[in-house]
């Protein structure tokens, strides 16, 4: 998948969670979900369920660890679909 | 060294859907969940052990300089629920946390400690006003807001 559409595809997940629309705004693979999104950790949960059903991946609990900014988010997203792509 | 967590329930109400597919199982091993689908009040008992994890990761992650979101790494032991207050034990990386809570229909605010009883603690809960942050030149050991709430406690 091309990166600027994946990334825009999370834009749209985390714009419903986001607290800080001016970061949503400017979004960037250096922005993150909670210091920059201003997203409560309760719904980090949600963005990572909604990933899950958007691109249909399993994410499982060592990447969702680390899925905190949006470059750990794009970088998961994209090995899980290359996982599938080998299958 | 102490943590705290506030959860406003009227806000987790409006804003997270735990009974969406999949999401209790990201957050909460087997035997908490147990204790949630046990509970006379489930969406109590979510937000109890939220809060409980929360308040002891602001305790372990400065401790062990551990910054990585993985609920399910923070476990609930030992929880004990009796009317308006809970205490629990959560266990994280083999290292023992203590919590007390106090619970009721507004809000639930958790305080975690290394030791049990807890250090004596003094604890301010108020309204939150997102523009006003001279609360920070007060000192507090910790600090927590969610919704309409943001509490404070010093040692």
């Amino acid at each position: 998948m091309d990166r600027q559409l994946l990334l825009s595809k999370l834009k749209t997940i985390v714009a419903s969670y986001s607290h800080d629309k001016d970061a949503l705004e400017y979004l960037s693979e250096t922005t993150d979900f909670t210091k920059d999104l201003k997203i409560n950790s309760a719904n980090l949960v949600d963005v990572v369920l909604d990933v899950e059903e958007e691109f249909d991946i399993e994410i499982d609990n060592l990447s969702m660890e680390r899925m905190l900014n949006v470059s750990a988010a794009i970088e998961i997203i994209e090995s899980k679909l290359k996982e599938i792509d080998r299958k | 060294m102490i943590g705290n967590d506030i959860v406003d329930l009227h806000q987790a109400d409006a804003d997270s859907n735990w009974r969406r597919k999949g999401y209790l199982q990201k957050v909460f091993s087997r035997e908490e969940q147990q204790l949630i689908l046990s509970a006379s009040n489930p969406c109590q008992m979510v937000w109890l052990l939220w809060s409980m994890k929360e308040a002891v990761y602001k305790i372990h992650s400065r401790r062990k300089n551990w910054h990585v979101f993985a609920p399910v790494k923070l476990v609930c032991t030992e929880v004990k629920l009796h009317g308006t207050c809970a205490t629990g034990v959560v266990v994280c990386q083999r290292l023992k946390y203590f919590t007390q809570s106090a619970v009721n229909p507004e809000f639930i605010h958790t305080m975690a400690g290394e030791s049990f009883p807890l250090e004596a603690a003094r604890i301010d809960i108020s309204c939150y006003d997102p523009s006003d942050e001279s609360y920070r030149n007060t000192a507090p050991a910790t600090v927590s807001h969610h919704g309409r709430y943001l509490a404070l406690a010093y040692l």
